[in-house]
């Protein structure tokens, strides 16, 4: 039976006090064209936070300057508190992850694999912690084949293990759920939960917008290499729109329009539509149209989903045209 | 699970930075370079090329029509051929100097760093917790490894065969004195050595091209035609006075082992001389290796 890794106290080394990720004013440029722009991250411990963006928005290229991989040409990065371009092994204790997808020897088996990442760890995980690890992304009856035979899913699942076995705090993920099929995007979603449950700070870029949504609590979205938003995801589900269905729509208009908390109050047929500023400007609404003797048949709140921010953030009118155009 | 199976975070802690640490970071990545060389088909490929190439010379000479002071008869220690099975790997390391074992290093070298940059496994390795310039090294330790191997392989594939086609006997070495088997057998595995060193330097300048091109193919054939260039330079009547100073001029000091008395001074020389061509790829390729960028 696996008995869970992450449950397990921490030795904490140094700097664990400093945030996982905090990035400033980051640069890299491709000859004239700016890949990553002046961007600001901030990833808070116990944090699951999404990095969305289009192909090409930057997102890889900033992993791979957290990672150490490339070098930046402007601002700052500090992974608990240390720079990865000028120590990476030292910056990056406690840290795993992989770019693009994971990229495993197809020539060794999924085992082996397993054993030189851990070698490479210097005190990594032994035999015992791998085929524990190995049952867990439920890869342990596959271990000894090698990783040329593995499916596009089988090899998302090793990569994971690969970042596991190094015991990391902060596991940075680039599209974990590339070509991955449904069952296991499920397997992730819920092995990234657990994980996160159990103290792991997870940076995680992915284009399944829902997924993310899912697990994450804060996401930043990048676009032509600039951070467009940023924030915590609840903030998406407070201040949203409203739709009201009354007894007395006149009178119920009458009563909206002296509510401070209502904006941009309009009426189509029988219902009205409007934004509220929180949840608790839904309780004086409600007490405002019951005085005015307005009977309440539906008020419903018209959650703001990631995507649609994804969209509004990222696709200008002329993308919208187009892709209507093309399904049209 | 123990406790302290998981020690979250403390891995990189673990790196002291003493030359100690370092040269454990080595060893562990040197292991799991050979391992991955055993893995792999190429490397066998190679390590069959370096027999086969023996067994080939063998039967050729069996079913030949050569008459002695003909072809490899011609070399002083081919006069042994067929009277003694030791008197083969020399004669065919003769033949085969120039080219044979430059190919089969070039089919690793070139591919040792290119082959894991084009197939992304690379940027796998390079963020877990041994260095860049560890990793290198542990990587010229492996090639420098199969080199040795690939030619020992040759030699003792040479020996065994030769044997059992004509015996384990006395023969004469290249200065002519008739040595004892015994002696032959050792010197064999002395000349080896010789030979591995310059043709190490060949495989260090694949390694070099195969962190600079990233290019597997453009780094093994790159190393091919680095050997095949030198060879055309030392060639040159023009430059006569230099070609004691041509790297491949040095794959001919195995001879010393083989002379009496042994001839030490064209193998301190091949040494000195290999060394100083293997030195600045090898520089080159760590200080490249440790900066660039991989984004693949």
């Amino acid at each position: 039976m696996f008995d869970p890794y992450y449950r397990q106290p921490m030795t904490q080394p140094e700097g664990s006090g400093r945030r996982p990720v905090e990035v400033r004013g980051l640069v890299k440029r491709y000859g004239r064209v700016n890949a990553v722009d002046r961007v600001d991250l901030t990833v808070e411990s116990g944090d699951v936070y999404g990095f969305l963006g289009p192909n090409g928005a930057g997102k890889t290229t900033t992993l791979r300057m957290l990672l150490g991989l490339i070098h930046r040409d402007d601002g700052s990065i500090r992974v608990f508190g240390r720079d990865p371009a000028a120590d990476p092994v030292t910056a990056l204790a406690g840290v795993a992850g992989f770019i693009e997808e994971p990229r495993l020897y197809p020539y060794l088996s999924g085992r082996a694999n397993l054993e030189l990442l851990a070698a490479l760890d210097l005190g990594g995980a032994g035999r015992k912690e791998i085929d524990e690890i190995l049952e867990l992304v439920e890869l342990g009856d596959r271990a000894g084949d090698k990783v040329g035979e593995y499916s596009q899913g089988m090899r998302q699942r090793l990569g994971l293990a690969s970042c596991l076995i190094r015991r990391p705090r902060l596991l940075l993920l680039d599209e974990p759920a590339n070509g991955v099929d449904p069952a296991g995007i499920r397997f992730l979603r819920a092995l990234l939960r657990r994980l996160a449950g159990e103290g792991m700070t997870i940076l995680l870029s992915s284009h399944l917008l829902a997924e993310v949504q899912e697990v994450c609590n804060r996401v930043a979205v990048i676009d032509h290499g600039r951070i467009v938003h940023e924030g915590a995801l609840a903030d998406l589900e407070t201040g949203g729109s409203y739709r009201l269905q009354a007894t007395d729509i006149a009178r119920a208009v009458d009563a909206l329009e002296q509510l401070d908390a209502v904006a941009g109050l309009r009426r189509e047929l029988d219902e009205l539509t409007f934004t509220l500023g929180g949840d608790e400007d839904t309780v004086e609404l409600t007490r405002a149209l019951a005085d005015t003797g307005v009977g309440i048949r539906a008020l419903v709140r018209e959650q703001t989903t990631l995507e649609d921010l994804f969209f509004r953030l990222t696709e200008s009118d002329a993308d919208l045209r187009e892709a209507e155009a093309a399904i049209a | 699970m123990s406790s302290e199976a998981y020690r979250a975070g403390g891995l990189a802690a673990t790196r002291t930075g003493s030359l100690r640490d370092s040269l454990a970071a080595v060893g562990g990545s040197y292991y799991w370079e050979l391992r991955k060389l055993v893995a792999q088909k190429r490397s066998w490929i190679g390590l069959a090329a370096a027999a086969i190439v023996e067994l080939v010379f063998l039967i050729s000479i069996e079913i030949s029509k050569v008459t002695p002071n003909d072809g490899p008869y011609a070399d002083p220690m081919g006069q042994g051929l067929r009277h003694s099975g030791l008197a083969l790997t020399p004669v065919v390391l003769k033949e085969i100097a120039y080219f044979g074992p430059a190919i089969i290093a070039a089919l690793v070298a070139g591919d040792i760093v290119a082959n894991e940059d084009g197939g992304g496994t690379l940027k796998t390795i390079l963020v877990r917790s041994v260095r860049r310039g560890e990793i290198l090294a542990a990587k010229a330790l492996a090639l420098f490894t199969y080199v040795i191997v690939a030619l020992v392989v040759f030699a003792v594939t040479g020996i065994v065969a030769g044997t059992i086609a004509w015996g384990f006997h006395p023969l004469a070495n290249i200065s002519g004195t008739r040595i004892s088997a015994a002696l032959a057998l050792a010197l064999t595995f002395a000349a080896i050595a010789v030979y591995a060193v310059p043709t190490i330097a060949i495989a260090s300048f694949g390694l070099f091209l195969s962190v600079v091109t990233r290019q597997s193919v453009a780094a093994v054939v790159g190393t091919i035609f680095y050997a095949l260039a030198l060879e055309g330079l030392a060639a040159l009547p023009a430059i006569k006075g230099a070609r004691p100073y041509i790297l491949v001029t040095q794959l001919h000091a195995w001879h010393g082992p083989f002379q009496t008395p042994t001839n030490w001074t064209i193998i301190g020389h091949a040494i000195w001389i290999s060394v100083l061509f293997a030195a600045p790829p090898l520089i080159v390729a760590w200080i490249v290796f440790r900066r660039r960028d991989v984004a693949s």
